[in-house]
């Protein structure tokens, strides 16, 4: 089956500084593809090349089986869109907007766009400009779902948004799943790929240093954690954290006027371990959380893995 | 639901109020110059008071023939008033349509979606062209109305061949922000480049009228295209005017084309 998505050696540079660097990326039909990297690893510049807002320096891109460029708005067409700074002004409702988008890359059935709106709880008579960095970010989901696309592209597509409003959003993308739409997502939020994408490929400064199916990235393990103990003796637990697999970065404070031990570390393994060494004491305070993706990537693949297709990962 | 000419009509759609703001200005300039015509320029005063000024100034102004009816409207509203008015609006406009579009962030998404770029920058220019002959028509409407009342004495086929001239002059400056902002990406580059051109021919204008030996800066003033030939008295200057919009034209086409070519920035 063709790829919904296929770039072969694609690269793009400014100037003499290289963005990209020899990108692989297949994305079957029908899935959802996760991007996530840290800020400044290409993710944006490598899907403006897709949408042909930029053009590659070198290698090839195929969009739907058409390059880009040549693909030209037929292309664009069959795509959604939403842009990794998304900054909406101007005196026009989002009713209007939606309506001007619609001619242009529509036909959207008739309801759609109102539906959206119900769902992502955003107020189409306001004035665009007038809008919440949220509300600009639910209008520019609408724009990209509504004409139902073959292929959409998101780029950090929930910023700003609500909790509630991302767990309708993550809703919206297995709905395009399953209706056989493919799903190009870039995120930060580790969790938001976890929950959707079939696929994920780590970009680290311009290139894939992992790549495969979301179960066998080991991602979500990685926990951080911040905890204070009532009464311990600080020497004692770091010894104890010491014993604990898969426990790195250790950090232990005491503080002798409250009598409480404050410590954090990283955890990249089993929970339970360390749970029951925190069993032991009197627990002030307990934060178990998923780290920011920048850094459990940066941690899992910053130094020179190989990469999951089993290429030497050579770091610039 | 797909409808032709999405852009331009987004364009005007966005753009209404400023336009209604510029109407009213042109109307203004022209509904306090022109009825003081027969007060000023009917008995002879004016000429007394030109005669009063330094001849190099009356030079610069273009004013040698505002003794007259079409002189006057002239040298008031075409050569002046007017001109900043339409020039200002143009330049605007013009930079505002890609260069603006592409700073704010909207061009990315636009252009996202099943727009190509040629159309993106033909459809531009044709709303700022037509914002801008609206003004020109409104302007010839009002002349052409108060030309019996203000006794301005204007055969009334020349407001048409002033107007075209008028509208061609600021269209230049148009089409060059937007062949700018078609290039560059930066509205404050767009604007110096449309506003620049526009001094830059005033400037050379006023030069020729003063100094003899400098007459062939006119050849490079479209200031001077649009209106050396006088057009209010003696009609259209067919060569003038296929300068003008020959210019704007080859502007809009290479700011097109640039367009197609680069990457958009954010």
């Amino acid at each position: 089956m063709t790829p919904a998505i296929e770039t072969i050696g694609l690269q793009k540079r400014y100037g003499t500084h290289p963005a990209i660097h020899d990108l692989n990326i297949s994305v079957a039909p029908g899935t959802v593809f996760g991007l996530i990297g840290p800020n400044g690893a290409g993710k944006t510049t490598t899907l403006r090349m897709l949408l042909d807002i930029i053009r590659p320096s070198g290698g090839v891109a195929r969009v739907l089986g058409a390059d880009p460029r040549a693909g030209g708005p037929t292309l664009r067409r069959r795509i959604g869109y939403v842009p990794g700074e998304l900054r909406l002004e101007g005196r026009i409702r989002g009713r209007n907007l939606l309506r001007h988008y619609a001619e242009i890359s529509g036909p959207v059935a008739p309801g759609v766009i109102e539906n959206l709106a119900d769902r992502l709880g955003l107020d189409l008579n306001r004035n665009v400009r007038t809008l919440s960095k949220g509300n600009k970010q639910k209008l520019g989901l609408i724009q990209a779902f509504m004409h139902r696309p073959e292929l959409l592209v998101l780029d950090e597509p929930t910023s700003g948004l609500d909790p509630l409003v991302q767990r309708e959003f993550l809703e919206l993308v297995r709905e395009a799943r399953a209706g056989g739409q493919t799903v190009l997502l870039s995120s930060h939020v580790l969790s938001e790929i976890q929950q959707t994408a079939d696929h994920v490929a780590v970009l680290s400064t311009g290139r894939v240093v992992a790549e495969g199916a979301v179960a066998s990235l080991r991602l979500g393990k990685i926990r951080r954690i911040r905890a204070s103990l009532d009464g311990a003796d600080p020497g004692g637990i770091e010894a104890e954290l010491a014993t604990v697999p898969g426990v790195r970065e250790v950090t232990v404070i005491g503080d002798e006027a409250t009598r409480t031990t404050r410590l954090t570390a990283t955890l990249d393994g089993e929970i339970d371990p360390l749970v029951q060494l925190f069993a032991r004491h009197r627990v002030g305070d307990l934060v178990i959380e998923e780290p920011d993706l920048e850094e459990s990537v940066l941690q899992l693949y910053g130094g020179s893995t190989g990469s999951a297709s089993g290429e030497e990962v050579r770091r610039g | 639901m797909v409808r032709v000419l999405p852009v331009f009509r987004r364009s005007l759609g966005d753009s209404w109020r400023s336009l209604i703001g510029w109407s009213l200005g042109v109307a203004a300039a022209l509904l306090m110059y022109l009825p003081l015509f027969p007060s000023l320029g009917g008995d002879g005063e004016m000429q007394q008071m030109l005669e009063t000024l330094p001849p190099e100034l009356v030079k610069t102004l273009g004013y040698e023939q505002i003794a007259s009816g079409p002189g006057y409207t002239q040298g008031t509203f075409y050569g002046l008033i007017g001109f900043l008015l339409l020039v200002i609006a143009a330049t605007s406009w013009g930079s505002s349509s890609i260069a603006g579009a592409e700073e704010s962030g909207r061009l990315e998404l636009t252009l996202a979606h099943a727009v190509g770029r040629s159309q993106y920058a033909l459809e531009s220019a044709l709303s700022v062209l037509v914002r801008l002959a609206w003004l020109g028509l409104l302007a010839a409407g009002i002349v052409l109305a108060l030309n019996e009342p203000s006794e301005l004495g204007i055969e009334p086929p020349q407001v048409f061949a002033v107007t075209a001239a008028l509208v061609g002059l600021a269209f230049v400056s148009g089409a060059v922000a937007l062949l700018v902002g078609a290039a560059t990406g930066r509205r404050i580059l767009a604007t110096a480049a449309g506003a620049g051109i526009a001094v830059v021919g005033y400037v050379f204008n006023a030069i020729a009228n003063q100094v003899e030996d400098a007459e062939w800066l006119r050849s490079l003033s479209p200031y001077s295209w649009a209106y050396r030939e006088l057009p209010l008295v003696e009609g259209a200057d067919w060569a003038g005017l296929g300068l003008l919009w020959g210019l704007a034209a080859v502007s809009v086409v290479a700011g097109t084309l640039i367009l197609r070519e680069r990457d958009l920035t954010g």
